[in-house]
Protein backbone atom coordinates (compact mmCIF):
# COMPACT_ATOMS: atom_id res chain seq x y z
CA UNK A 1 0.00 0.00 0.00
CA UNK A 2 1.87 3.81 -0.72
CA UNK A 3 1.86 5.36 2.02
CA UNK A 4 3.75 8.43 0.49
CA UNK A 5 3.31 9.77 -2.96
CA UNK A 6 5.16 13.01 -4.33
CA UNK A 7 4.09 14.23 -7.81
CA UNK A 8 6.09 16.71 -9.66
CA UNK A 9 7.61 18.23 -6.08
CA UNK A 10 9.10 21.70 -6.33
CA UNK A 11 10.37 23.62 -3.37
CA UNK A 12 12.29 26.66 -3.90
CA UNK A 13 13.58 29.51 -1.71
CA UNK A 14 13.97 32.47 -3.67
CA UNK A 15 15.76 32.31 -6.16
CA UNK A 16 17.35 28.60 -4.79
CA UNK A 17 15.81 25.39 -5.49
CA UNK A 18 15.89 22.70 -2.92
CA UNK A 19 13.90 20.16 -4.58
CA UNK A 20 13.21 20.03 -8.52
CA UNK A 21 10.54 17.73 -9.78
CA UNK A 22 10.53 14.91 -7.55
CA UNK A 23 8.65 12.03 -8.31
CA UNK A 24 8.67 9.66 -5.02
CA UNK A 25 6.35 6.40 -3.96
CA UNK A 26 6.83 4.96 -0.27
CA UNK A 27 5.08 1.92 0.38
CA UNK A 28 4.02 0.66 3.85
CA UNK A 29 6.27 -1.93 5.98
CA UNK A 30 9.68 -0.40 4.74
CA UNK A 31 12.55 1.09 6.93
CA UNK A 32 13.84 3.50 4.04
CA UNK A 33 17.27 5.56 4.22
CA UNK A 34 16.69 8.70 3.03
CA UNK A 35 20.92 10.07 2.09
CA UNK A 36 22.41 12.80 0.51
CA UNK A 37 25.47 15.12 1.28
CA UNK A 38 24.59 18.32 3.37
CA UNK A 39 22.29 20.47 1.46
CA UNK A 40 20.99 17.62 -1.15
CA UNK A 41 17.17 18.47 0.21
CA UNK A 42 16.42 15.79 1.99
CA UNK A 43 15.41 18.23 5.30
CA UNK A 44 13.03 19.90 2.82
CA UNK A 45 11.78 17.13 1.97
CA UNK A 46 10.47 15.96 5.46
CA UNK A 47 9.23 18.75 6.44
CA UNK A 48 7.15 18.89 2.83
CA UNK A 49 5.76 15.57 4.12
CA UNK A 50 5.24 16.63 7.85
CA UNK A 51 3.42 19.87 6.68
CA UNK A 52 6.17 22.35 7.87
CA UNK A 53 6.97 24.11 4.75
CA UNK A 54 4.38 24.15 1.41
CA UNK A 55 5.40 22.93 -1.80
CA UNK A 56 6.10 25.42 -4.73
CA UNK A 57 4.43 23.66 -7.24
CA UNK A 58 3.53 19.79 -7.17
CA UNK A 59 1.91 17.49 -4.62
CA UNK A 60 2.23 15.24 -2.03
CA UNK A 61 -0.34 12.48 -0.48
CA UNK A 62 -0.22 10.83 2.73
CA UNK A 63 -2.40 7.40 2.84
CA UNK A 64 -3.98 9.04 -0.19
CA UNK A 65 -4.88 11.92 1.53
CA UNK A 66 -3.75 15.56 0.98
CA UNK A 67 -1.15 17.26 4.34
CA UNK A 68 -3.42 18.14 7.22
CA UNK A 69 -4.41 17.40 10.24
CA UNK A 70 -5.45 13.97 9.29
CA UNK A 71 -2.42 13.20 7.77
CA UNK A 72 -0.44 14.64 11.03
CA UNK A 73 -2.32 12.26 13.32
CA UNK A 74 -0.60 9.07 11.16
CA UNK A 75 3.04 10.39 10.87
CA UNK A 76 5.65 10.42 14.27
CA UNK A 77 7.86 12.79 13.38
CA UNK A 78 11.48 13.58 15.04
CA UNK A 79 13.57 16.88 13.22
CA UNK A 80 16.88 17.30 13.79
CA UNK A 81 17.03 19.60 16.62
CA UNK A 82 14.97 19.80 20.13
CA UNK A 83 11.28 20.97 19.49
CA UNK A 84 9.84 20.53 23.37
CA UNK A 85 9.82 23.96 25.37
CA UNK A 86 12.54 23.61 27.59
CA UNK A 87 10.59 24.79 30.97
CA UNK A 88 8.51 21.97 30.47
CA UNK A 89 9.21 18.56 32.63
CA UNK A 90 9.39 14.96 30.98
CA UNK A 91 6.38 14.10 32.72
CA UNK A 92 4.63 17.06 31.00
CA UNK A 93 5.80 16.40 27.62
CA UNK A 94 4.84 12.72 28.31
CA UNK A 95 1.13 14.28 29.25
CA UNK A 96 1.16 16.38 26.03
CA UNK A 97 2.03 13.22 23.89
CA UNK A 98 -0.59 11.26 25.84
CA UNK A 99 -3.04 14.22 25.40
CA UNK A 100 -2.90 14.58 21.71
CA UNK A 101 -2.09 11.97 19.99
CA UNK A 102 -4.61 8.86 20.69
CA UNK A 103 -1.87 6.04 19.13
CA UNK A 104 0.33 7.20 22.56
CA UNK A 105 1.68 4.43 24.53
CA UNK A 106 2.62 6.15 27.70
CA UNK A 107 3.23 2.63 29.43
CA UNK A 108 6.02 1.75 26.90
CA UNK A 109 7.50 5.88 27.15
CA UNK A 110 8.07 5.46 30.80
CA UNK A 111 9.43 1.99 30.82
CA UNK A 112 11.90 3.57 28.42
CA UNK A 113 12.27 6.32 30.35
CA UNK A 114 13.28 3.85 33.49
CA UNK A 115 15.48 1.85 31.03
CA UNK A 116 17.99 5.07 30.61
CA UNK A 117 17.24 6.39 34.28
CA UNK A 118 15.78 9.85 33.39
CA UNK A 119 13.62 11.19 36.35
CA UNK A 120 10.50 12.32 34.63
CA UNK A 121 10.21 14.65 37.03
CA UNK A 122 13.33 16.56 35.61
CA UNK A 123 12.92 19.97 33.79
CA UNK A 124 14.31 19.76 30.18
CA UNK A 125 16.37 22.64 30.38
CA UNK A 126 18.16 20.49 33.38
CA UNK A 127 18.89 17.59 31.17
CA UNK A 128 22.08 17.07 28.91
CA UNK A 129 21.59 18.14 24.87
CA UNK A 130 22.02 13.64 24.24
CA UNK A 131 19.43 13.04 27.08
CA UNK A 132 16.82 15.85 25.48
CA UNK A 133 17.13 14.01 22.52
CA UNK A 134 17.03 10.84 23.57
CA UNK A 135 13.76 11.64 25.55
CA UNK A 136 12.50 13.25 22.09
CA UNK A 137 13.31 9.80 20.16
CA UNK A 138 11.24 8.19 23.09
CA UNK A 139 8.45 10.21 22.54
CA UNK A 140 8.41 9.76 18.96
CA UNK A 141 8.94 6.00 19.02
CA UNK A 142 6.47 5.60 22.11
CA UNK A 143 3.85 6.39 19.02
CA UNK A 144 2.18 3.25 17.02
CA UNK A 145 1.97 5.96 14.26
CA UNK A 146 1.77 4.57 10.27
CA UNK A 147 5.21 6.46 9.34
CA UNK A 148 8.06 7.67 11.46
CA UNK A 149 9.85 10.26 9.79
CA UNK A 150 13.64 10.99 11.54
CA UNK A 151 15.88 13.64 10.69
CA UNK A 152 19.62 13.06 11.55
CA UNK A 153 18.46 11.42 14.43
CA UNK A 154 21.88 9.69 15.49
CA UNK A 155 23.78 13.17 14.36
CA UNK A 156 26.29 14.56 17.10
CA UNK A 157 25.57 11.59 19.35
CA UNK A 158 28.14 9.51 20.94
CA UNK A 159 28.26 5.92 20.47
CA UNK A 160 26.74 3.99 22.76
CA UNK A 161 23.79 6.63 22.32
CA UNK A 162 23.24 5.73 18.64
CA UNK A 163 23.03 2.20 19.18
CA UNK A 164 20.41 2.83 21.92
CA UNK A 165 18.55 5.33 19.34
CA UNK A 166 18.68 2.41 16.64
CA UNK A 167 17.54 -0.44 19.32
CA UNK A 168 14.64 1.63 20.03
CA UNK A 169 13.76 2.26 16.64
CA UNK A 170 13.63 -1.48 15.69
CA UNK A 171 12.28 -2.26 18.74
CA UNK A 172 9.37 0.10 18.60
CA UNK A 173 8.00 0.24 15.66
CA UNK A 174 5.13 -1.34 14.06
CA UNK A 175 5.99 -4.24 11.32
CA UNK A 176 2.79 -2.26 9.07
CA UNK A 177 4.80 1.01 9.74
CA UNK A 178 7.10 2.56 7.82
CA UNK A 179 10.00 4.50 8.95
CA UNK A 180 11.73 7.46 6.31
CA UNK A 181 15.37 8.39 7.96
CA UNK A 182 17.63 10.66 6.98
CA UNK A 183 21.01 10.64 7.56
CA UNK A 184 24.84 10.79 6.50
CA UNK A 185 26.24 8.85 8.68
CA UNK A 186 25.13 5.53 6.34
CA UNK A 187 27.05 2.71 7.61
CA UNK A 188 25.64 2.83 11.60
CA UNK A 189 21.92 2.37 9.93
CA UNK A 190 22.52 0.50 6.64
CA UNK A 191 22.43 -2.56 8.44
CA UNK A 192 18.53 -1.66 9.33
CA UNK A 193 17.40 -0.25 6.04
CA UNK A 194 15.15 -2.20 3.11
CA UNK A 195 15.02 0.55 1.04
CA UNK A 196 17.81 3.78 0.04
CA UNK A 197 16.98 6.83 -1.73
CA UNK A 198 19.73 9.23 -2.43
CA UNK A 199 18.82 13.01 -3.06
CA UNK A 200 21.48 15.60 -5.15
CA UNK A 201 20.74 18.81 -5.46
CA UNK A 202 17.02 18.41 -5.21
CA UNK A 203 16.89 15.93 -7.55
CA UNK A 204 16.04 12.07 -6.82
CA UNK A 205 19.26 9.83 -7.72
CA UNK A 206 18.43 6.52 -6.67
CA UNK A 207 15.78 4.80 -5.06
CA UNK A 208 15.85 1.18 -4.56
CA UNK A 209 15.89 -1.85 -2.53
CA UNK A 210 19.20 -1.67 -0.14
CA UNK A 211 19.28 -5.76 -1.18
CA UNK A 212 18.83 -5.09 -5.29
CA UNK A 213 21.41 -2.50 -4.87
CA UNK A 214 24.08 -4.93 -3.19
CA UNK A 215 23.60 -7.15 -5.15
CA UNK A 216 24.35 -4.96 -8.10
CA UNK A 217 27.09 -3.16 -7.46
CA UNK A 218 28.69 -5.56 -5.20
CA UNK A 219 29.52 -3.13 -2.58
CA UNK A 220 27.71 -1.57 0.58
CA UNK A 221 25.74 0.98 0.76
CA UNK A 222 28.37 3.65 2.28
CA UNK A 223 30.57 2.77 -0.76
CA UNK A 224 28.22 3.35 -3.12
CA UNK A 225 27.11 6.43 -1.02
CA UNK A 226 30.56 8.00 -1.16
CA UNK A 227 31.58 7.28 -4.76
CA UNK A 228 28.11 9.07 -6.03
CA UNK A 229 28.47 12.02 -3.82
CA UNK A 230 32.51 12.06 -4.12
CA UNK A 231 33.36 15.60 -3.79
CA UNK B 1 -8.49 19.49 19.94
CA UNK B 2 -8.85 22.94 20.86
CA UNK B 3 -9.92 22.19 24.40
CA UNK B 4 -6.61 20.00 24.68
CA UNK B 5 -4.65 23.29 22.85
CA UNK B 6 -5.99 25.57 25.44
CA UNK B 7 -5.27 23.27 28.40
CA UNK B 8 -1.53 22.79 27.31
CA UNK B 9 -1.65 26.88 26.85
CA UNK B 10 -2.53 27.82 30.15
CA UNK B 11 -0.60 25.32 31.72
CA UNK B 12 2.71 26.81 30.19
CA UNK B 13 1.39 30.90 30.36
CA UNK B 14 0.55 30.50 33.55
CA UNK B 15 3.86 29.40 34.78
CA UNK B 16 5.03 33.29 34.39
CA UNK B 17 1.92 35.18 34.24
CA UNK B 18 0.36 33.80 37.76
CA UNK B 19 3.51 35.35 39.59
CA UNK B 20 3.75 38.32 37.65
CA UNK B 21 -0.08 38.90 38.60
CA UNK B 22 0.12 37.90 41.98
CA UNK B 23 2.88 40.42 42.20
CA UNK B 24 0.43 43.11 41.97
CA UNK B 25 -1.75 41.69 43.90
CA UNK B 26 0.83 41.59 46.56
CA UNK B 27 1.61 45.63 46.25
CA UNK B 28 -1.86 46.60 46.62
CA UNK B 29 -1.83 45.08 49.88
CA UNK B 30 1.32 46.66 50.72
CA UNK B 31 -0.35 50.36 49.34
CA UNK B 32 -3.84 50.25 51.21
CA UNK B 33 -1.67 48.92 54.77
CA UNK B 34 0.61 51.57 54.38
CA UNK B 35 -2.02 54.39 53.56
CA UNK B 36 -4.50 53.34 56.07
CA UNK B 37 -1.25 54.00 58.53
CA UNK B 38 -0.39 57.09 60.01
CA UNK B 39 3.26 57.13 57.83
CA UNK B 40 2.06 59.79 56.22
CA UNK B 41 0.63 62.38 58.32
CA UNK B 42 3.59 65.05 58.41
CA UNK B 43 4.83 67.25 56.07
CA UNK B 44 8.76 65.63 55.91
CA UNK B 45 6.75 62.78 54.74
CA UNK B 46 5.75 63.41 51.60
CA UNK B 47 8.71 63.07 49.43
CA UNK B 48 8.30 59.63 50.66
CA UNK B 49 4.72 59.62 49.41
CA UNK B 50 5.98 60.91 46.05
CA UNK B 51 8.30 58.52 45.70
CA UNK B 52 6.67 55.08 46.60
CA UNK B 53 3.62 56.86 44.30
CA UNK B 54 5.69 56.71 41.38
CA UNK B 55 7.16 53.22 42.59
CA UNK B 56 3.73 51.82 42.59
CA UNK B 57 2.88 53.44 38.97
CA UNK B 58 5.83 52.36 37.51
CA UNK B 59 5.35 48.52 38.79
CA UNK B 60 1.76 48.59 36.95
CA UNK B 61 3.27 49.71 33.86
CA UNK B 62 6.10 47.17 34.05
CA UNK B 63 4.01 44.46 34.75
CA UNK B 64 1.15 45.09 32.18
CA UNK B 65 4.49 45.29 29.64
CA UNK B 66 5.73 41.87 30.86
CA UNK B 67 2.21 40.57 30.39
CA UNK B 68 1.70 41.93 26.97
CA UNK B 69 4.92 41.59 25.42
CA UNK B 70 5.30 38.05 27.26
CA UNK B 71 2.02 36.71 25.13
CA UNK B 72 3.75 37.83 21.67
CA UNK B 73 6.83 36.30 22.41
CA UNK B 74 5.00 33.02 23.91
CA UNK B 75 3.07 33.51 20.28
CA UNK B 76 5.94 34.17 18.10
CA UNK B 77 8.21 31.71 20.25
CA UNK B 78 5.72 28.52 20.40
CA UNK B 79 4.53 28.65 16.44
CA UNK B 80 7.35 30.35 14.71
CA UNK B 81 10.77 29.15 16.21
CA UNK B 82 12.27 25.40 17.13
CA UNK B 83 9.07 25.03 19.19
CA UNK B 84 7.27 25.30 15.64
CA UNK B 85 7.77 22.23 14.70
CA UNK B 86 5.92 20.47 17.46
CA UNK B 87 2.80 22.40 17.25
CA UNK B 88 2.66 22.38 13.02
CA UNK B 89 2.92 18.72 13.31
CA UNK B 90 0.12 18.20 16.06
CA UNK B 91 -3.30 16.68 14.80
CA UNK B 92 -5.02 20.46 14.95
CA UNK B 93 -5.87 22.86 12.50
CA UNK B 94 -3.84 26.21 12.15
CA UNK B 95 -7.00 28.36 13.15
CA UNK B 96 -7.41 25.44 16.25
CA UNK B 97 -3.66 26.76 17.19
CA UNK B 98 -4.35 30.77 16.46
CA UNK B 99 -8.02 30.68 18.61
CA UNK B 100 -6.11 28.41 21.81
CA UNK B 101 -3.51 30.99 21.81
CA UNK B 102 -5.79 33.98 21.28
CA UNK B 103 -8.40 32.71 23.90
CA UNK B 104 -5.51 32.23 26.44
CA UNK B 105 -4.06 35.60 25.63
CA UNK B 106 -7.10 37.76 25.53
CA UNK B 107 -8.02 36.30 28.87
CA UNK B 108 -4.46 37.12 30.84
CA UNK B 109 -4.40 40.26 29.20
CA UNK B 110 -7.56 41.36 30.46
CA UNK B 111 -7.08 39.80 33.76
CA UNK B 112 -4.33 42.40 33.69
CA UNK B 113 -6.31 45.26 33.36
CA UNK B 114 -8.84 44.75 35.56
CA UNK B 115 -6.76 43.71 38.03
CA UNK B 116 -4.55 46.97 37.69
CA UNK B 117 -8.01 48.47 37.74
CA UNK B 118 -8.87 47.12 40.88
CA UNK B 119 -5.35 47.75 42.45
CA UNK B 120 -5.86 51.62 41.26
CA UNK B 121 -9.51 51.62 42.82
CA UNK B 122 -8.02 49.85 46.15
CA UNK B 123 -5.60 52.28 46.16
CA UNK B 124 -7.62 55.50 45.69
CA UNK B 125 -10.75 54.04 48.09
CA UNK B 126 -7.77 53.46 50.73
CA UNK B 127 -6.78 57.00 50.18
CA UNK B 128 -9.54 58.56 50.16
CA UNK B 129 -10.83 57.34 53.47
CA UNK B 130 -7.76 58.14 55.01
CA UNK B 131 -8.20 61.49 53.90
CA UNK B 132 -11.96 61.64 54.84
CA UNK B 133 -10.38 61.71 58.73
CA UNK B 134 -9.44 64.68 58.42
CA UNK B 135 -12.58 66.03 56.07
CA UNK B 136 -16.10 65.58 55.03
CA UNK B 137 -16.62 62.13 54.27
CA UNK B 138 -20.26 62.67 53.39
CA UNK B 139 -19.31 65.01 50.04
CA UNK B 140 -17.41 62.20 48.74
CA UNK B 141 -19.72 59.15 49.14
CA UNK B 142 -22.57 62.08 47.64
CA UNK B 143 -20.33 62.61 44.73
CA UNK B 144 -20.19 58.20 44.21
CA UNK B 145 -23.79 57.94 44.60
CA UNK B 146 -24.70 60.67 42.15
CA UNK B 147 -26.17 63.26 44.64
CA UNK B 148 -25.58 66.92 43.63
CA UNK B 149 -22.58 68.69 45.48
CA UNK B 150 -21.28 72.06 45.44
CA UNK B 151 -16.92 72.47 44.42
CA UNK B 152 -14.64 75.35 45.80
CA UNK B 153 -15.87 78.20 43.26
CA UNK B 154 -19.51 77.58 44.13
CA UNK B 155 -20.73 75.14 41.39
CA UNK B 156 -23.32 72.72 41.80
CA UNK B 157 -22.86 69.29 40.18
CA UNK B 158 -23.28 65.83 40.23
CA UNK B 159 -21.25 62.84 38.83
CA UNK B 160 -23.72 62.21 36.32
CA UNK B 161 -23.09 65.96 34.96
CA UNK B 162 -19.26 66.17 35.34
CA UNK B 163 -18.77 62.41 33.64
CA UNK B 164 -21.78 62.44 31.27
CA UNK B 165 -22.96 58.66 32.66
CA UNK B 166 -23.98 57.68 35.94
CA UNK B 167 -21.55 56.13 38.11
CA UNK B 168 -22.37 52.25 37.16
CA UNK B 169 -22.88 53.38 33.55
CA UNK B 170 -19.49 55.04 33.53
CA UNK B 171 -17.87 52.09 35.33
CA UNK B 172 -19.17 49.33 32.86
CA UNK B 173 -17.85 51.69 29.93
CA UNK B 174 -14.21 51.72 31.80
CA UNK B 175 -14.53 47.99 31.53
CA UNK B 176 -15.52 47.44 28.27
CA UNK B 177 -13.00 50.20 26.87
CA UNK B 178 -10.55 48.04 28.92
CA UNK B 179 -11.73 44.48 27.64
CA UNK B 180 -12.28 46.09 23.63
CA UNK B 181 -8.39 47.90 24.05
CA UNK B 182 -6.95 44.50 25.58
CA UNK B 183 -8.51 42.57 22.48
CA UNK B 184 -7.51 44.71 20.30
CA UNK B 185 -3.91 44.73 21.53
CA UNK B 186 -3.55 41.18 21.38
CA UNK B 187 -4.60 40.99 17.73
CA UNK B 188 -2.67 43.49 16.51
CA UNK B 189 0.79 41.98 18.20
CA UNK B 190 -0.64 38.56 16.20
CA UNK B 191 -1.21 40.38 13.18
CA UNK B 192 2.01 41.78 13.35
CA UNK B 193 3.65 39.11 13.79
CA UNK B 194 1.83 36.56 11.46
CA UNK B 195 2.33 39.75 8.82
CA UNK B 196 6.02 39.33 9.14
CA UNK B 197 6.18 35.68 8.11
CA UNK B 198 5.55 36.50 4.66
CA UNK B 199 9.02 38.03 4.21
CA UNK B 200 11.48 35.94 3.22
CA UNK B 201 14.11 37.09 5.92
CA UNK B 202 14.54 39.05 8.90
CA UNK B 203 10.87 38.03 9.71
CA UNK B 204 11.28 39.29 13.28
CA UNK B 205 12.50 42.82 12.85
CA UNK B 206 9.50 42.87 10.18
CA UNK B 207 7.22 41.69 12.29
CA UNK B 208 8.19 44.58 14.82
CA UNK B 209 8.36 46.89 11.65
CA UNK B 210 4.35 45.86 11.14
CA UNK B 211 3.36 46.54 14.94
CA UNK B 212 4.90 49.96 14.58
CA UNK B 213 3.04 50.44 11.54
CA UNK B 214 -0.21 49.07 12.07
CA UNK B 215 -0.02 50.96 16.18
CA UNK B 216 0.24 54.48 14.37
CA UNK B 217 -2.58 53.31 12.09
CA UNK B 218 -4.68 52.13 14.70
CA UNK B 219 -4.38 55.83 16.62
CA UNK B 220 -4.86 57.28 13.81
CA UNK B 221 -8.12 55.99 12.91
CA UNK B 222 -9.37 55.79 17.22
CA UNK B 223 -8.37 59.53 17.20
CA UNK B 224 -10.34 60.63 13.88
CA UNK B 225 -13.31 58.16 16.04
CA UNK B 226 -13.57 60.00 18.32
CA UNK B 227 -12.48 63.77 17.38
CA UNK B 228 -14.30 63.71 14.25
CA UNK B 229 -17.92 63.21 15.16
CA UNK B 230 -17.65 65.76 18.10
CA UNK B 231 -15.74 68.22 17.11
CA UNK B 232 -18.62 71.13 17.02
CA UNK B 233 -19.08 69.88 20.16
CA UNK B 234 -16.13 69.95 21.56
CA UNK B 235 -15.15 73.21 20.59
CA UNK B 236 -18.56 74.57 21.81
CA UNK B 237 -17.60 72.96 25.45
CA UNK B 238 -14.28 74.92 25.27
CA UNK B 239 -16.16 77.85 24.72
CA UNK B 240 -18.41 77.14 27.47
CA UNK B 241 -17.14 78.78 31.28
CA UNK B 242 -16.89 75.70 32.92
CA UNK B 243 -14.93 72.52 32.97
CA UNK B 244 -17.52 70.47 34.21
CA UNK B 245 -19.52 70.73 31.20
CA UNK B 246 -16.53 69.96 28.70
CA UNK B 247 -15.71 67.17 30.72
CA UNK B 248 -19.54 65.78 30.27
CA UNK B 249 -19.28 66.65 26.71
CA UNK B 250 -16.00 64.88 26.73
CA UNK B 251 -16.20 61.65 28.50
CA UNK B 252 -20.20 61.08 26.77
CA UNK B 253 -18.56 61.27 23.37
CA UNK B 254 -15.19 59.20 24.50
CA UNK B 255 -16.66 56.00 25.66
CA UNK B 256 -18.57 55.00 22.85
CA UNK B 257 -16.34 56.17 19.89
CA UNK B 258 -13.48 54.40 21.41
CA UNK B 259 -15.37 51.24 22.38
CA UNK B 260 -16.99 51.21 18.71
CA UNK B 261 -13.93 51.81 17.00
CA UNK B 262 -11.65 49.12 19.05
CA UNK B 263 -14.14 46.49 18.06
CA UNK B 264 -14.27 47.33 14.49
CA UNK B 265 -10.56 47.56 14.28
CA UNK B 266 -10.61 43.57 16.49
CA UNK B 267 -13.23 42.25 14.03
CA UNK B 268 -11.04 43.89 10.97
CA UNK B 269 -7.28 42.41 12.62
CA UNK B 270 -8.98 38.94 13.87
CA UNK B 271 -10.10 38.28 9.96
CA UNK B 272 -7.32 39.60 8.62
CA UNK B 273 -5.08 37.13 10.79
CA UNK B 274 -7.56 34.21 10.07
CA UNK B 275 -7.09 34.45 6.39
CA UNK B 276 -3.09 34.84 7.27
CA UNK B 277 -2.84 31.61 9.46
CA UNK B 278 -4.84 29.35 7.20
CA UNK B 279 -2.51 30.50 4.40
CA UNK B 280 -0.35 27.69 5.85
CA UNK B 281 2.94 27.72 7.60
CA UNK B 282 6.44 27.87 6.41
CA UNK B 283 8.82 26.84 8.86
CA UNK B 284 12.55 27.48 7.42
Amino acid sequence: MTLIECNALTKKYGNFTALSNLDLQIESGHIIGLLGPNGSGKTTLLKLITGLLQPSSGTISINGEPVGAASKSLISYLPDHTYLDRNMRVRDAMDFFEDFYQNFDSMRAYEMLAQLAINPNHKLKTLSKGTQEKVQLILVMSRRANLYILDEPIAGVDPAARDFILNTILSNYDENASILISTHLISDIENILDEVIFIQNGNLHTHASVDDLRQKEHKSIDTIFREVFKC
Amino acid sequence: MLRKLLKHEWKSVNKVLLPVNLCIILITIVGCTVLNTDIFDTEESWPIALFLLIFYVLSLMTFASITLIYIYVRFYKNLFTAEGYLMHTLPVTPIQLFHSKLIVGFSWSAFNCLLTLFSTAALGFSAIVTVAKEENIDHISRFFLDDPIVNNRNQTFSFSEMFGYPPATFLILILLLLLTGCLVSIIMGYLSILLGQLMEKHKLAASIGFFIVIYFFMQMVTSIAILLPNSNALVNAMDNDTSVYFMNIFYRNLFPASIISQIILSAAFYFASCLLVRRKVNLD
